[in-house]
């Protein structure tokens, strides 16, 4: 029974689709681009349930899910609502314009690089240019200090995103083999087909005992939907053009709009505003088309990431808030996070051509957890990552090489292969983001700061993440090896948590003492493992609006009652 | 021309005493398309053959590096004498060919566009530059230059070494952390020499790849348009096979 139970379920892989989205099957067959025509507009003044500011992993999976439910939405997002056939190229430097390049002062005795690094920009967010792994946290990464005596634990459980790992991995979807690390799960999609580097790599590290397996990548793994399959080109951090890369733009949007939601792009939010008679926001300040705008709500959920979202609280000041919102508690903007992500590059006597293949291909989570014997606490996992040639410059450089030696470290782009790791930080209360007062961005909008310094437990973890990658490519029969020290990914600094005073928002991210303000991104996290981020901030979203709706929390007086929409045709051909 | 062994490793700089590589003038010289400074490993392939299979967005962003020369608008003529002689120094630029790194840096500055941080104790980046190339003359002086343009390659090497190990010191380099300066410089260097077609013909980059995608993907392997190496080819059959025989 259990082999034909299997049977079974081997052969529905891939054919199962998400009950409760549609975005796949709304998009066109014969464009890249959201269709748009029968999207919501409502007027500024007309107190929509919630406003959600910012489009990306949180705010576009909460639009989705609170606009499923029937409730009015509006979602301001600073960029563009691009559109991948004419916006996007197959190039590195022409892509520059999907980064958020504005104005940002970095600081700190280990300055982390914003912009192309992490930091995305119109309706999808970062998302649209990650490379694509798509891990669930660990169970321990909720209650670190409880094992490690490091950080906080959170408020909430790994049991608690559980389901909506399940319903997110559906929705992207994720491909990837059977995953025996965390709690241990399988993925929707099977694992794509590896390229020569990662062959090579899988079998030096087998050679030392450490287990790396295909995926967990949000690639469609043949069609889906109106998404094609992945094309192997190799520029997932330069936008998929193809569809074929999960990003809310392809995944949440076109459901939310279906539903009734409104995504107003090129619309930057200045403000919250509060109503300091009754201690509840109501809406938000927002410039669009150079015009100062405010836009009535009886919720307000700030999805901006970890940097802009404690800029635009710090933003909102009021009598109640003169430190700005949510900050009476010098909470906001602390124990921000990034992770150690050094790369190492190893020369094989092939051709390797690492440019093919998504860069997301394998990875190893085998050191992820606390091991006393290392000498320090939490750990890393290794990931494939393909560098373009600017970026294998810079990681040439970075290795000390210019001149003669940096053109000729180049011209051998082809035998190399490069691993990633991406080390757990911790949490550390004096990294912060602040705003400058007296640089400005071209709203004139104070613009953020990001203080950021390691700890000597972070040093020891990149170390040791740097020898175990080091020793595989060594393994696997490397000529020669290159490294380069850099970061990846923002979380934390408006952490939520049990204790007002140590947080910023309770176990609902619920802004303490603003009972109709929530934060849904990645700035509620107070840990985050060695797992990329963006599948768990999709979750975090997903269970806020399963909260919302439950009634668990009164955002609202009243709502309407959900609407019934009918479900849309598999196929929609454009212009038929 | 000495035949180089690229199945081994050994005309890599770290594994070479001095850290240094061989001449590229060992290499062969281009004999399709155009490579900065016409050597190269993939002396057959020219990516911009394939122009008709990329998208027409991506063929326009990258054609334009290749068509159109930015003036020069943010620089002054010293200072972009100055910088354009450190760029040509320190990737290794000596003769024409040249990819045009200045020119491309000068436009991207000059239009706005940055990279999203700056760090505290730096200037705006189009600021930074002018800072590094007064910086480059004052280290240049150290040496006993007059200023780093017309230096001798060694005196330039010297501060480009000392530049790259942030060890600078004095004048503008007491307000100039060197190391952060190194950092936004190469950045930009690096992204506009390896930005432009030429280099990815010298180092067998497959280029955009929209719509059309790779199909082969394991160890050794090459799509039938991809780069095929120097040396990979007996030369003496080879010069049959490609109908050059006598030339």
């Amino acid at each position: 029974v259990r082999t034909r139970f299997h049977g079974l379920r081997t052969l529905a892989r891939g054919a199962v689709r998400p009950p409760d989205n549609d975005s796949a099957f709304l998009l066109d067959v014969h464009r890249r681009a959201v269709p748009q025509e029968r999207m919501a507009r409502y007027d500024d003044t007309y107190p929509v349930d919630i406003v959600i500011v910012g489009a990306g992993a949180g705010g576009g999976t909460l639009a989705q899910r609170l606009a499923r439910r029937g409730w009015k939405v509006v979602v301001l997002e600073k960029g563009p609502f691009w559109d991948p056939d004419s916006d996007w190229v197959s190039d590195e430097a022409g892509s520059h314009k999907l980064y958020r390049t504005e104005e940002r002062i970095i600081g700190g005795t280990d300055p982390v690089e914003l912009g192309k690094n992490n930091s995305g920009h119109g309706v999808g967010g970062s998302m649209v240019h990650y490379a694509g792994y798509c891990p669930r946290f660990h169970p321990s990464d909720f209650e670190v200090r409880t094992r490690d005596g490091v950080g906080e634990d959170w408020p909430i459980s790994y049991e608690d995103l559980k389901p909506h790992y399940e319903r997110l991995e559906l929705e992207l979807p994720v491909a990837g083999e059977y995953w025996p690390w965390g709690d241990p799960h399988r993925y929707p999609h099977t694992a794509h087909p590896i390229a020569g580097g990662a062959e090579i790599a899988v079998e030096g590290a087998r050679r030392l005992g450490i287990e790396m397996r295909v995926g967990p990548v949000g690639i469609t793994n043949g069609s889906f939907g109106n998404r094609p399959h992945c094309i192997y080109r190799g520029y997932c951090l330069q936008g998929c053009k193809v569809n074929a890369k999960a990003s809310p733009l392809v995944t949440h949007i076109p459901d939310a709009i279906e539903h009734g939601a409104e995504i107003r792009a090129d619309c930057m939010a200045s403000s919250i505003e509060l109503d300091e008679s009754s201690g509840r926001v109501n809406g938000v300040r927002y410039i669009g088309d150079g015009v100062e705008r405010f836009q009535h709500a009886e919720a307000v959920a700030v999805c901006g990431y970890s940097i802009e979202t404690p800029r635009l609280l710090l933003n909102s000041t009021s009598r109640r808030f003169p430190q700005g919102l949510a900050n009476n508690d010098d909470q906001v903007g602390r124990c921000v996070m990034v992770q150690g992500a050094p790369q190492i590059a190893g020369r094989f006597a092939e051709e390797l051509r690492m440019y093919k293949a998504p860069p997301p291909e394998i990875s190893s989570e085998q050191f992820y957890e606390t091991e006393q014997t290392r000498g320090f606490v939490r750990g890393f996992s290794i990931q494939t990552v393909g560098p373009l040639p600017i970026d294998w410059a810079r990681h040439v450089l970075a290795d000390g090489h210019w001149g003669p030696a940096l053109r000729e470290y180049m011209r051998d782009y082809n035998h190399w292969y490069t691993l990633g790791a991406l080390s757990e930080l911790l949490p550390l209360s004096e990294n912060r983001v602040t705003v400058v007062s007296d640089v400005t961005d071209s709203n004139g909008i104070p613009v953020a700061r990001m203080d950021y310094s390691q700890c000597d437990n972070d040093r020891r973890n990149i170390a040791s993440a740097k020898r175990t990658i080091h020793d595989i490519l060594e393994a696997a029969g490397a000529q020669d090896i290159l490294t380069i020290d850099r970061y990846a990914h923002l979380v934390g600094g408006c952490r939520m948590g049990s204790d007002p005073q140590r947080s910023v928002v309770d176990s609902d991210q619920r802004v303490w003492e603003v009972p109709n303000l929530f934060i849904a991104d990645g700035s509620v996290m107070l840990t985050q493992g060695s797992a990329n981020p963006a599948i768990t901030i999709m979750a975090l979203a997903s269970r806020l609006a399963e909260r919302l709706d439950l009634k668990r929390l009164d955002a609202q007086a009243s709502r309407p009652r959900p609407r019934r929409v009918p479900l849309p045709p598999l196929i929609r051909a454009g212009g038929a | 021309m000495a035949r180089i062994d690229f199945r081994q490793a050994g005309h890599l700089p770290n594994n070479r005493s001095g850290g240094q590589p061989g001449s590229p003038d060992e290499l062969p010289r281009q004999r399709n398309g155009v490579t900065p400074q016409m050597h190269g490993r993939y002396p057959d392939y020219n990516v911009l053959d394939e122009v008709e299979h990329w998208d027409r967005e991506t063929r326009q962003v990258v054609m334009a590096r290749v068509e159109h020369l930015p003036p020069i608008r943010l620089f002054t003529t010293p200072e972009a004498q100055t910088l354009g002689a450190f760029c040509d120094r320190v990737m290794a630029q000596g003769r024409e060919p040249k990819i045009p790194v200045l020119n491309l840096i000068d436009a991207k500055l000059f239009s706005g566009k940055r990279e999203g941080y700056r760090y505290d104790d730096m200037p705006d980046d189009a600021e930074t530059f002018r800072r590094v190339s007064q910086g480059l003359d004052a280290a240049a002086r150290q040496h006993g230059a007059r200023a780093f343009l017309g230096a001798s390659h060694d005196v330039q090497d010297a501060v480009i070494q000392a530049f790259a190990d942030g060890t600078l010191h004095g004048e503008v380099w007491d307000d100039l952390p060197p190391s952060k300066a190194w950092q936004v410089v190469m950045r930009e260097v690096l992204s506009a020499f390896y930005s432009h077609p030429w280099a990815w013909n010298e180092i067998g980059f497959g280029g955009p790849a929209y719509p059309r995608g790779f199909a082969r993907l394991g160890v050794g392997q090459r799509e039938s348009w991809e780069a095929v190496p120097a040396f990979e080819r007996d030369p003496v059959n080879d010069t049959h096979a490609r109908h050059v025989e006598g030339t």
